[in-house]
């Protein structure tokens, strides 16, 4: 048995669920100001946006904003798409083939 | 009288395949980060029943891949937890958003909510209730939505280790993931303090992604939504004032 991940694993789970789950045990002993709470609901946004955004523009390290990056094209592409159509699905495929047919050409 | 169960509820039981089916189309978007972070895994050395533990057990994606170079230097644990905190703090965020909707639950249900919330279904959720604010039974909701993905995420993510040599990385599919995250994003860009809030967000976070274990996305997230508050109190001066004129006209 190996201790240490052992130990790795146990704390990774621990540190890993108190993010996750801490405010909401705590509920109620938890409030935050109407102010806070309100200002919460941008919360989504804001994370999604910096999920994607430097997934789609960070190219080996560094910013590239020219349409010869593949997941920027791809990334309108879908943007383009989900707005015409409103599906996730097709967002996903749109993307993933404009990605693909820049690795073909 | 016998208590019946809250999961025998038909109507509680009615949301929970409703969490399923909303989470359903993002299912193509947490298969290829499964993959992609199972074989990450294995490709950076980690031996493949410790992955399997540590994928069922902690279930935090970008956690488990910042971790990765920590654990296989073999750093004591107490900095590889330490990490895997920092980079999921994000999820304190999302947890302080999501306490007001389940304080009057049980202790330990929110508990279970916590250990299965991720970013597909917190941005679900909260899409959700700000639509239909506090709907019964949402924990079912919830549940259905996070469950379905916690499924999908360990099945391909084991798949992804126990075949991380068959699996080439180059081939980019964690943007499959990236990809779903850009459909749930749009409908709450197309409001001005959400847009404001991705457009002060998404920088910060480019600008700060040298900073280790993801700092720069807590940074981005929390200026944003401080942005986000801005616009939305100027915007909402305006429509104010747009009432108000109205109302002295007529």
């Amino acid at each position: 048995m190996n201790v240490n991940m052992l130990l790795v694993t146990i704390g990774m789970v621990l540190a890993t669920f108190m993010t996750r789950a801490a405010l909401l045990l705590a509920g109620q002993r938890f409030k935050l100001s109407p102010r806070v709470e309100a200002a919460l609901r941008f919360a989504p946004a804001c994370a999604l946006a910096v999920l994607i955004v430097p997934e789609v523009l960070v190219q080996a390290g560094t910013v590239n904003l020219s349409f010869d990056n593949p997941r920027l094209a791809a990334a309108l592409a879908a943007t383009a798409f989900f707005l015409w159509k409103r599906s996730m699905v097709g967002c996903i495929v749109v993307g993933m083939l404009v990605v693909t047919a820049f690795r073909f050409v | 009288m016998q208590v019946v169960a809250f999961y025998r509820n038909p109507a509680w039981q009615l949301e929970l395949r409703q969490g399923v089916r909303a989470a359903l189309p993002a299912a193509p978007g947490v298969v290829a980060w499964g993959l992609v972070t199972g074989v990450a895994m294995v490709k950076s050395g980690l031996a493949v029943p410790w992955a399997i533990a540590i994928s069922l057990l902690v279930y935090a994606g970008s956690a488990q891949l910042a971790t990765l170079p920590l654990i296989v230097a073999g750093q004591p644990f107490w900095i590889v937890a330490l990490a895997a905190f920092v980079t999921n703090l994000r999820f304190v965020i999302y947890s302080a958003s999501l306490r007001r909707w389940f304080e009057t639950y049980s202790q330990r249900r929110r508990a279970v909510l916590g250990y299965f919330t991720g970013d597909f279904t917190f941005a679900m959720f909260m899409e959700r209730v700000r639509r239909e604010g506090e709907f019964a039974h949402r924990d079912a909701w919830f549940l259905g939505a996070c469950g379905f993905n916690w499924v999908v995420w360990q099945v391909t993510s084991i798949v992804g280790i126990l075949a991380a040599t068959a699996i080439p990385s180059e081939w980019g599919l964690q943007f499959a993931g990236t990809l779903a995250l850009l459909a749930l994003a749009i409908p709450l860009c197309l409001e001005w303090p959400g847009l404001a809030g991705a457009a002060v967000a998404a920088p910060i976070a480019v600008l700060a992604r040298g900073l280790p274990f993801g700092l720069g996305l807590f940074a981005g997230i929390v200026a944003g939504i401080c942005a986000a508050v801005a616009v939305d109190a100027v915007v909402g001066r305006r429509k104010a004032t747009v009432q108000r004129e109205g109302d002295e006209l007529s």
